[in-house]
């Protein structure tokens, strides 16, 4: 059955309970009684589109920003009303933000600093703290001297030292290259899990989410859409939205001409499709398919559609076709390893299994 | 790309041009006076001008003045220039035409204004025996303290200007990271935006006393011949003792402490600005 709930997976320990937010700019609402959810331990990202309202999520529960109304409840403690540097929150910034008249070790000082601790009490932990970001031989550099990577790790340096009750992190991988991005993401990723962070990653990139967070919080102007572990957000997106923000898919509009054992007929305007649905005759819907679960080559089971192939992707370890319908849908057929036979301008029948039909009810 | 930068640095030549005719040339004029004796060249001027005690009460004056005028419009206008910062629409307007404006009013004007706030029976006065601080009139005209705070408020603007810009510019996550890290509003303030903001104190700071030490039409409006300062020696040299090198000496010595300030100030900038 498809979610009709945004949270599949209620977490035991409701570590942070974000209850109720709202946040309006000058009269345009922002947000909209938010309620979010994240168990201790847990890595969860926030993902949507630019100017869905993520970074204003974190920035009021970091108190950087003063919601509306809600309550920020954070290990069993409302600190609704506790300014920022009361909450023992710690966040890294998008451009990461570090101090740039001071050093490296300066800048990972800094928190210990800011609780009273002597300039020789914070010596040892700032070392340690470097070291597990290995940036200890840059300790006395400025830090206007390091790469995009390098300020990254000091940053993540400087806001883990401190022991934060939770750590937010805004985009934090946007300003590095992809091969870089990918290294600082795996590396990131197991630091949080070895120390038992719970950490909030913000970010506009699905594969991304996908990588670094348990659980995803898929939001759209304001709301969340859905809010799962990776594999049923793939699987089973509860929305057209996260459909289609999370991995690519192509879509046909239509609407239910029959419904029999579970199983509902959607006519579009190039055939028909079947999808595993209740939903009764005349629904107007949208479907939907995964490129990687169509196969150039349907049983008669399988729901079908013609289509001229338009291009042949090699990419090395996947090969993607790309095909148009009579209606120019496009269609995407994603096939693993190297392929070959394929010629542009030819016309094929592509087919895919009936129960990975996805299948959203659309307003009319 | 040599060339090309070579034909922009053109467009500086009306510029450098003018300097060197209308600014140059007569203050080098000027200044060789100042070493030209009967019989060659010779520093006897600046001997007698440095062992001469007059001479000696009005430069600590002049320095000791020009120094307090700085500090007072520094500790005025950091607070100002913060809350401007931080200001945005109509408020920013308010803030700009109300530090802008006045400087088109001239200092005539404002030290005949301030006459009346400072005289014997003036409000400042009436206030303070009302209110029981004093029992007779303070004398405020012709002090020191009434120069001091008459050129802070002239000065004003080239103080907050410079700090304001800086403020400004200020990447506003940087006091957040702080407030994030546990910093309180204090420690945030006195480790993150003040250090942050010292290179536009320096400028302020450099403009500021550059105008305060050669300063001549406020101390003449507001105390007169009995406390004199470098540049009323300046002009009393040139105009009633029609003493040239004296004048000229005088001169050079003021333009030796204001390209310190610069210099010094540069410096002090650059060495602020490497380590962001
Ligand atoms: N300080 C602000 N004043 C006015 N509008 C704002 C402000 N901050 C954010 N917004 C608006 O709120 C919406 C959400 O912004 P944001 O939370 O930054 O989105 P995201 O981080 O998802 O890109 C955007 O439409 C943005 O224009
Ligand atoms: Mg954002």
């Amino acid at each position: 059955m498809f979610a009709q709930a945004t949270e599949q997976r209620p977490p035991a320990h409701r570590y942070l309970d974000v209850v109720g937010a709202a946040k309006s700019f000058k009269g345009t609402v922002v947000m909209d009684n938010m309620n979010f959810r994240v168990a201790k331990g847990e890595l969860v990202s926030l993902l949507g589109p630019s100017g869905c309202g993520k970074t204003t999520l974190l920035r009021i529960i970091a108190g950087l920003l003063e919601a509306d109304t809600g309550d920020i409840i954070l290990g069993g403690r409302n600190v609704s009303s506790l300014p920022a540097h009361k909450r023992n929150i710690s966040v890294v910034f998008q451009n990461y933000a570090l101090f740039p008249h001071l050093t490296v070790a300066e800048n990972v000082a800094f928190g210990l600093r800011a609780r009273g601790m002597s300039k020789s009490d914070v010596k040892a932990p700032v070392a340690e703290a470097l070291a597990l970001v290995r940036m200890d031989t840059f300790a006395d550099r400025p830090v206007s001297a390091l790469s995009g990577g390098q300020q990254q790790r000091v940053a993540v340096a400087r806001a883990l030292v401190v022991s934060p009750d939770l750590l937010l992190l805004d985009e934090p991988f946007s300003a590095l290259d992809r091969k870089l991005r990918e290294t600082m993401q795996i590396e990131l990723k197991a630091l949080l899990r070895s120390r038992g962070i719970t950490a909030i990653f913000v970010t506009h990139d699905q594969e991304e989410a996908m990588g670094v967070s348990d659980r995803i919080a898929v939001m759209n102007s304001g709301r969340i859409e859905q809010f799962a572990d990776p594999s049923t957000l793939y699987a089973q997106p509860a929305s057209p939205f996260v459909m289609d923000f999370v991995g690519l898919s192509t879509r046909l509009t239509g609407h239910v001409i029959a419904q029999a054992d579970g199983i509902a007929t959607v006519k579009t305007h190039v055939g028909k499709v079947r999808a595993n649905s209740q939903l009764v005759v005349g629904t107007p819907v949208q479907v939907g398919v995964r490129p990687e679960l169509i196969t150039p080559d349907p049983s008669t089971e399988m729901n079908q559609i013609k289509v001229q192939l338009d291009d042949v992707m090699t990419l090395g370890s996947k090969t993607v076709l790309h095909g148009v319908t009579t209606g120019a849908d496009k269609f995407l057929c994603e096939l693993p390893g190297i392929r070959t036979g394929y010629a542009r301008g030819e016309t094929v029948t592509w087919g895919w299994a009936v129960a990975d039909t996805l299948i959203h009810e659309v307003p009319a | 790309m040599i060339a090309r930068s070579n034909r922009i640095a053109l467009l500086a030549v009306p510029g450098l041009a003018f300097l060197a005719i209308i600014y140059a040339l007569p203050l080098v004029m000027l200044l060789f006076k100042s070493i030209q004796g009967a019989e060659g060249l010779t520093l006897v001027t600046y001997i007698d001008f440095f062992r001469d005690e007059f001479n000696q009460t009005v430069l600590w004056r002049t320095l000791r003045v020009a120094l307090l005028t700085t500090l007072l419009a520094l500790v005025i206008a950091y607070p100002t220039a913060f809350a401007m910062a931080r200001a945005k629409g109509i408020w920013l307007t308010v803030f700009m035409v109300a530090l802008v404006l006045p400087m088109s009013l001239g200092v005539i004007v404002k030290a005949f204004a301030w006459s009346i706030l400072f005289r014997s029976n003036g409000f400042l006065n009436t206030t303070l025996q009302a209110i029981g601080m004093t029992d007779g009139p303070v004398r405020m005209l012709f002090t020191e303290t009434a120069l001091i705070v008459g050129a802070a408020n002239v000065f004003l603007p080239f103080m907050v200007l410079p700090i304001y810009s800086v403020l400004r510019q200020l990447n506003s996550s940087l006091p957040e990271a702080a407030s994030s890290l546990g910093a309180t509003p204090w420690f945030r303030f006195t480790r993150v935006t003040l250090p942050l903001s010292l290179p536009g104190v320096v400028a302020g700071s450099a403009f500021t006393f550059s105008l305060a030490i050669s300063m001549y039409v406020i101390p003449s409006l507001i105390v007169g011949e009995r406390q004199q300062t470098l540049s009323m020696l300046i002009a009393r040299s040139f105009l009633y003792l029609r003493n040239e090198p004296l004048g000229s000496t005088i001169s050079a010595v003021l333009l030796a402490i204001a390209i310190f300030v610069v210099l010094f100030s540069s410096w002090l900038a650059g060495r602020l600005g490497a380590r962001q």
